[in-house]
């Protein structure tokens, strides 16, 4: 079973909620599902979509066809038809002025019913779903159990009104449809999944900086890493985190490593046009080696560019932003369950290297929602570095040369120390100079910091067994695609693996350099015109890829997307 | 009490002779021993310029941040761990540029910091260019031909008080027993404090020097000023004219952006241990 679901409209009609109804009733009934959110950047009006894959097994991205769509507007019923499939179904509400449609799609009273039974608008989520349950023959009763399960929480009189609407919806549709569906569910079952824990990326790089004591945010809102920041500030009080919504990403960013140099492990989230503000501050927590995390959920520039649209277009953007040379670290989870990981991570790496550690994500990353297994934050390790002896009897020194690089920390406030530290170029002591050998000697402290870091970093993984004549090379977010479309060519026996990175920089390059030598063709997949992966490992080893496939029209990657490409360049 | 020779500065100082930023040196030594705060506590803030040397040259924890951004910087420092006391020090060509937006929604936050600002109406650093708070019409080498700096100067004492900062005051470098009494009563109070510092920079400025400061100076609190009244304080702003006033312009308690935010009792989010409990709780309540 491999379903999708397009429910479009315009925004502010609610189909979001359908959305997040859709899947929790499929969740709740044991399948694996991917959901993206397409929207325009505007409050009202306009057409949007919420897009659910339902899946017996695992899945990992958006696919291109669509077997049924739920339309709340006229643009909803049009927009997404030619990816309708054979037999695909169009459930609209009666209520839309339409032109001549084919008899298999369906008219259906959602607002009528959601009123006239629900006694509210609000309650059309339900009569979709009924609607949608209807057309494919989902089992009732399966659905009823979930709808309790869902609704539990907000007490009987919930559960009763929306199984009401529902069923009253779904008994009118066996009644009067007449059309077919390419999908029959009548004899499903519960399905095998038990990953009951729906997830976005921003909130699993919410989640895991929480579980990794975060003690300071300051942000400006900026689409679309913003629910990154709201779900923070939402636990705030709950948690103990302070927060701050600052006038700028100047301040923001200004702001947290104050915070971090006082103490408070700190972090910012931002997109490419406030990263662009912030890229003064990454110099600064650079040179007082202030442990900072930022979180870059990019969208397609330059400029305001496509503000809730997907790309992965900053890579080299952040590799190099910021006057001057120091080490960074750069990682780009692929999907929710490694985001709680990377944010996790993320922090120790600031911490123990005291270097500004940069998570991408993307809209597509940040706003599609997966179900995964739960997560035990118990298992969260905190590792804040090396701290500067409490019993010292020298005088403190925040930036002693070290062997490794790394001086021991001390923090303002603490007995006996005086922390000093500048964005000149400075002493050991913190203090200022301009003298060539103490120069020198810290350009070699920051570059001492990358070898140790390299060790930490993870390796990159290799989908689909070592040794096959095309390597795809991903990194982020494009994972979920490229290892489908591998799996799909594979199957049908084309020598295919994928080289992915989560850990971008520094490159770690020895299975790289192997997996490169193995294959006869390599092919960076990249979500942005110019493959900026592929020029990093240019940059870094010398070694080449063969093809590229890019998409940059702001929209997801998709299996159907990279093998089309792969074909047209004798792939297949 | 805090003596001279345990704020001894670290490094000798490389102001130019007559530089007005000695008086707020000595200002600030006075005032720092004698507040009753552990010189551990202490945390200078700065941007960049002459002024913002000022750490190097007192023995104090420091940070010496950006051109521009120091009120930012400060304000993680003190929300991090309300326990230290944070002492911005920064010039006017710094903050009432690129900083100038830091400064105005700072005071609207009412952050508890003590900004000192170095007001000398020049970038000396960079060799005299006008400033943000230069006369209209100060020649200097970047402004137009004859015209001079061709707009108006900020008026930080306005500036702040418009935007809601709870304690404006403006001091002057010659006059050191007045500046250690109002950047005590910065430090003491709670909440945004500004003390607007005139400063002749020596080297660069010739029309606002030392000379001219004795001459067009005087006191708000001789004079009866009512330190109650922001409207008050905000006529005083703004009659620059001849006859610069000094001292408390404007002060008013007010709750403070820390009592705000979610932070721990103790104020110190630096030792805060999450309880990873609850952080459990929320990625549970989301497992349908």
């Amino acid at each position: 079973m491999d379903i999708t679901f397009n429910i479009g409209g315009e925004a502010g009609q609610g189909i979001d909620t359908i959305g997040d109804l859709l899947t929790q009733v499929f969740v709740q009934s044991g399948f694996y599902t991917f959901t993206i959110k397409d929207f325009m950047s505007r409050i009202r009006g306009g057409y949007n979509f919420s897009q659910i894959r339902v899946s017996d097994s695992p899945i990992h991205a958006p696919i291109d066809d669509i077997d049924l769509i739920v339309a709340l507007s006229h643009d909803a019923i049009v927009g997404k038809r030619n990816q309708l499939v054979d037999g695909g179904v169009i459930i609209f509400d009666d209520t839309i002025k339409t032109e001549e449609i084919d008899a298999c799609h369906y008219p259906a009273p959602l607002q009528k019913t959601a009123t006239e039974v629900g006694g509210n608008i609000r309650m059309m989520n339900a009569a979709a779903l009924g609607a949608v349950l209807a057309v494919t023959s989902f089992p009732f009763n399966l659905a009823e159990t979930a709808l309790n399960e869902i609704f539990l929480r907000k007490g009987r009189k919930v559960v009763d009104a929306n199984v009401e609407v529902a069923k009253a919806l779904y008994n009118l549709t066996k009644e009067n449809w007449i059309g077919t569906c390419a999908h029959d569910m009548s004899t499903v079952k519960m399905g095998p999944c038990k990953d009951r824990l729906i997830l976005t990326g921003n909130r699993a790089i919410a989640l895991g900086a929480m579980a990794a004591n975060l003690k300071w945010i300051s942000s400006y809102p900026m689409s679309p890493s913003t629910a990154c920041f709201q779900d923070i500030v939402s636990n705030a009080q709950r948690l103990k985190i302070g927060s701050l919504q600052t006038e700028d990403e100047i301040a923001s960013l200004a702001t947290a490593i104050g915070a971090s140099f006082a103490g408070a492990r700190s972090m910012v989230t931002t997109s490419g046009g406030g990263f662009s503000l912030m890229v003064e501050g990454l110099g600064l927590a650079a040179m007082t080696e202030t442990p900072i995390v930022i979180y870059n959920a990019q969208r397609p520039g330059p400029s305001t560019g496509l503000p809730t649209r997907t790309e992965q277009g900053d890579l080299l953007f952040m590799l190099t932003a910021s006057q001057g040379e120091f080490p960074r670290i750069m990682l780009a989870p692929k999907d929710p369950i490694e985001a709680f990981d990377v944010a996790t991570r993320a922090f120790n790496l600031a911490d123990k290297f005291q270097v500004p550690v940069m998570i991408l994500g993307d809209q597509y990353f940040s706003d599609s929602v997966k179900n995964v297994p739960r997560i035990d934050a118990g298992k969260v390790e905190i590792d804040r570095g090396k701290r500067a002896s409490t019993m010292a009897s020298e005088p403190y020194e925040r930036f002693k040369l070290t062997e490794d690089g790394v001086s021991p920390i001390a923090f303002p406030g603490d007995q006996g120390k005086f922390v000093v530290a500048s964005g000149n170029v400075h002493l050991e002591n913190g203090h200022i100079t301009e003298d060539p050998d103490i120069r020198n000697s810290m350009v070699e402290k920051f570059m001492r910091k990358i070898p140790q870091i390299l060790k930490t970093l993870n390796p990159p993984q290799v989908f689909g067994g070592r040794g096959a004549e095309t390597t795809l090379l991903t990194w982020g977010s494009t994972w979920g695609a490229a290892y489908e479309a591998v799996k799909v060519l594979a199957d049908k026996g084309v020598s295919i693996n994928l080289l992915h990175f989560c850990d971008l920089f520094p490159l770690k390059t020895h299975i790289l350099t192997e997996v490169f030598s193995e294959a006869k063709g390599v092919v960076a997949v990249e979500q942005n015109a110019t493959s900026q992966f592929a020029k990093l490992v240019l940059m870094e080893t010398g070694l080449t890829v063969d093809k590229r496939v890019n998409k940059y029209d702001g929209r997801p990657m998709t299996p159907r997307f990279i093998m089309d490409r792969l074909k047209e360049g004798g792939i297949s | 009490m805090i003596t001279k020779e345990q704020l001894e500065g670290p490094q000798k100082i490389t102001w130019c002779t007559g530089c007005g930023n000695f008086g707020i040196l000595a200002s600030l030594k006075n005032a720092v021993g004698e507040l009753g705060v552990p010189q551990n506590q202490f945390v200078i803030v700065s941007g960049i310029g002459c002024g913002s040397k000022i750490p190097h040259y007192i023995n104090l924890n420091a940070i010496h941040t950006l051109h521009g951004r120091a009120i930012a910087v400060a304000q993680g420092i003190h929300l991090a761990n309300l326990d230290l006391q944070v002492l911005v020090h920064v010039g006017d060509g710094d903050t009432l540029g690129e900083g100038l937006g830091h400064l105005m929604h700072a005071a609207r936050r009412n952050v508890n910091l003590s900004v000192f600002i170095h007001n000398n109406g020049v970038m000396g650093l960079t060799k005299g260019q006008f400033s943000p708070s230069a006369p209209r019409g100060y020649v200097s080498s970047t402004s137009p031909p004859e015209a001079g700096a061709p707009m108006n100067p900020v008026n930080v004492v306005a500036y702040a008080l418009t935007a809601g900062a709870t304690f404006v005051a403006r001091g002057f470098s010659g006059d050191q027993k007045g500046l250690v009494a109002l950047m005590r009563k910065a430090m003491k109070h709670k909440g945004f404090a500004l003390v607007d510092i005139l400063q002749p920079c020596q080297t660069w400025n010739r029309q606002l020097n030392w000379k001219f400061y004795n001459e067009h100076t005087y006191s708000l609190q001789e004079n009866g000023h009512d330190i109650n009244s922001r409207i008050a304080a905000i006529e005083k702003a703004f009659s620059n004219g001849d006859k610069i006033p000094t001292g408390v312009f404007y002060e008013e308690k007010a709750p403070t952006l820390a009592e705000s935010l979610a932070l721990p009792p103790d104020g110190r989010l630096r030792d805060h241990q999450t309880d990873i409990k609850a952080v459990q709780a929320i990625i549970d309540e989301l497992i349908l």
